[in-house]
């Protein structure tokens, strides 16, 4: 019989609610039938724990005295986003540090989050109304107003593998990759991971409540890149990178246990985002998909040493988990680059959070475009600049 | 056996004959491979030393009691193990299999089977490796 999720709320409030993580689903799925499955457990928590560039934070600073309309603004000589009223502020997780390249925006929001001061300089061109032109100072979670996450993409449904076919290490965001085809790098927690449980996104839309970082934040756009044109396995998980999400939460809640900043030798910050999302077993369609395997989940390898990032192979994630896969015959060693053992942690803290009555789950505003697609930035000559 | 070491000297132990006081006292022989000495200023000095394990470990135990600072050339590699994240960026560059995700998806950090290539010093994304070059002896 269908559930709905303000039934499912119900059972979190009586204290009769079984959730489990997707995991653990998927293996009671090879034990019992589909039908029974959907009876006997409300929520499956899925979660990832990886590195997301397009991350970030706004920070209001609160206004100095006299005013500075800040249009230069440094956070430990990084530099943030000056063009949103007089001390507002968007600090992505990529902006480097003019003076330390290995660290930047990521490593600003992890100091900030772990309560550390950060520098402060912003200049102004003096106006009536803000005269100050030039202030340097310090600031802390404790002393800025707002200081919440907004990242306009993360929890990438499959991401694509990569591989290096030249005769030189490539040193990429997808970590070392080793010449000559030597090693295979993946990015995902594959079954734990939240759009491939829901690979429709039935349940996950605008106004979903997730785990965010070490709380509770929201899904409040599809994320950007966002692509429902991908062709489809029979499980209906796309064979290249589909869906993503925007989400948004309080910073000033989190954790650097769930949020830490990364640095990838020669290609610059980022910052690893824990993501943790619940999902209503409604009906024996939703169990279905909540029961994936990784042996069901296929994706591509692309050749990251040659322009266009060509495909190269094909796999499913129980391959790359092995350690090993062939390519051309040949075994090739394979690496994650989002941590399991996190998204795992997640994925239980959640559902102890739904089982202490701490998380509700939401009924989702609005649902994303289903057939939203990529374009590329496509050259133009000529016009008046 | 032969053993590489950083000897460091204070400005007043550089006016002292140690070397050869060193090489007649415990029957080594010092083969010095880099010196940065000058007097009145102190310095350090890098050298081999060949001799028995006994005279050998003698040796370092004299020129700690004269108060030269002695260190092993031992290449090896520190990780920071209490802030890794078990993302696995530095299993892809492991070939000798030192790092290794086990059976619960944690990273485990085997120090034998280290050849201290340093190829996980770049590829792990919190930095916690680092390739040391002395240990104190």
């Amino acid at each position: 019989m269908a559930k709905t999720i303000a039934q499912i709320n119900e059972k979190i409030k009586n204290g009769s609610v079984v959730v489990v993580t997707a995991e653990d689903f998927s293996k009671m799925a090879k034990q019992q039938p589909l039908s029974c499955l959907c009876e006997e457990v409300d929520i499956v928590t899925t979660a990832t724990f990886g590195p997301m560039c397009s991350s970030g934070a706004i920070i209001n600073f609160g206004h100095w005295s006299p005013g500075i309309r800040m249009e230069e603004i440094t956070l430990n000589g990084v530099s943030a986003y000056e063009g949103l009223a007089a001390v507002d502020t968007y600090i992505g997780a990529t902006s480097e540090s003019k003076f330390d390249p290995t660290y930047g925006g990521a490593n600003v929001i992890e100091d900030l989050i772990s309560g550390k001061d950060v520098r402060l300089h912003a200049r102004g061109k003096g106006t009536d109304c803000y005269p100050t032109k030039e202030i340097d100072t310090w600031v802390n979670k404790q002393t800025v107003n707002e200081f919440y996450l907004f990242n306009p993409r993360n929890a990438y449904q499959n991401y694509a593998a990569a591989t290096n076919s030249t005769s030189r290490i490539k040193y990429t965001y997808m970590g070392s990759l080793l010449p000559r085809f030597s090693n295979i790098t993946y990015s995902t927690s594959g079954e734990l991971s939240p759009l491939l449980n829901d690979p429709y996104l039935r349940t996950i839309g605008l106004g979903t409540r997730i785990f965010l970082g070490g709380t509770q934040g929201y899904v409040v756009w599809n994320g950007t890149q966002f692509n429902m044109r991908r062709e489809r396995n029979e499980m209906g998980i796309p064979k290249l990178p589909g869906a993503t999400l925007a989400v948004i939460g309080d910073a000033k809640e989190m954790s650097t246990d769930f949020i830490r900043s990364a640095y990838y030798e020669k290609y610059g910050v980022s910052l690893f985002v824990g993501i943790g999302i619940p999902i209503p077993v409604l009906d024996e369609q939703m169990a279905k998909q909540l029961a994936i395997c990784n042996d069901q989940i296929d994706t591509t390898i692309l050749d990251y040493g040659q322009e266009g990032h060509p495909q190269v192979g094909s796999v499913t994630y129980a391959q790359l988990a092995s350690g090993q896969v062939l390519l051309d015959g040949k075994p090739v060693k394979t690496a994650p680059l989002s941590s399991l053992a996190k998204a795992r942690e997640i994925a239980q803290l959640l559902a102890s959070w739904i089982q202490n009555k701490q998380f509700y789950l939401t009924e989702a505003v609005h649902t994303f475009p289903g057939d939203s697609f990529v374009k590329p930035l496509v050259k133009r000559e000529g016009g008046v600049q | 056996m032969k053993r590489r070491y950083a000897l460091r000297f204070s400005p007043t132990l550089v006016e002292q004959p140690i070397v050869s006081k060193l090489a007649r006292a415990y029957d080594v022989d010092i083969n010095i491979l880099n010196a940065d000495v000058a007097s009145g200023r102190g310095g350090k000095l890098i050298v081999e030393l060949s001799g028995s394990q006994d005279n050998l470990d003698k040796s370092v135990t004299y020129l700690g009691s004269l108060g030269v600072l002695v260190s092993e050339m031992v290449k090896e590699l520190l990780f920071n193990q209490d802030s890794c994240i078990h993302c696995g960026a530095c299993t892809a560059v492991c070939s000798s299999k030192a790092l290794c995700l086990n059976s619960e998806a944690k990273l485990s950090f085997d120090v034998s089977l280290c050849v201290v290539c340093g190829l996980c010093v770049h590829a792990c994304p919190l930095r916690l490796f680092e390739v040391s070059q002395e240990r104190g002896a």
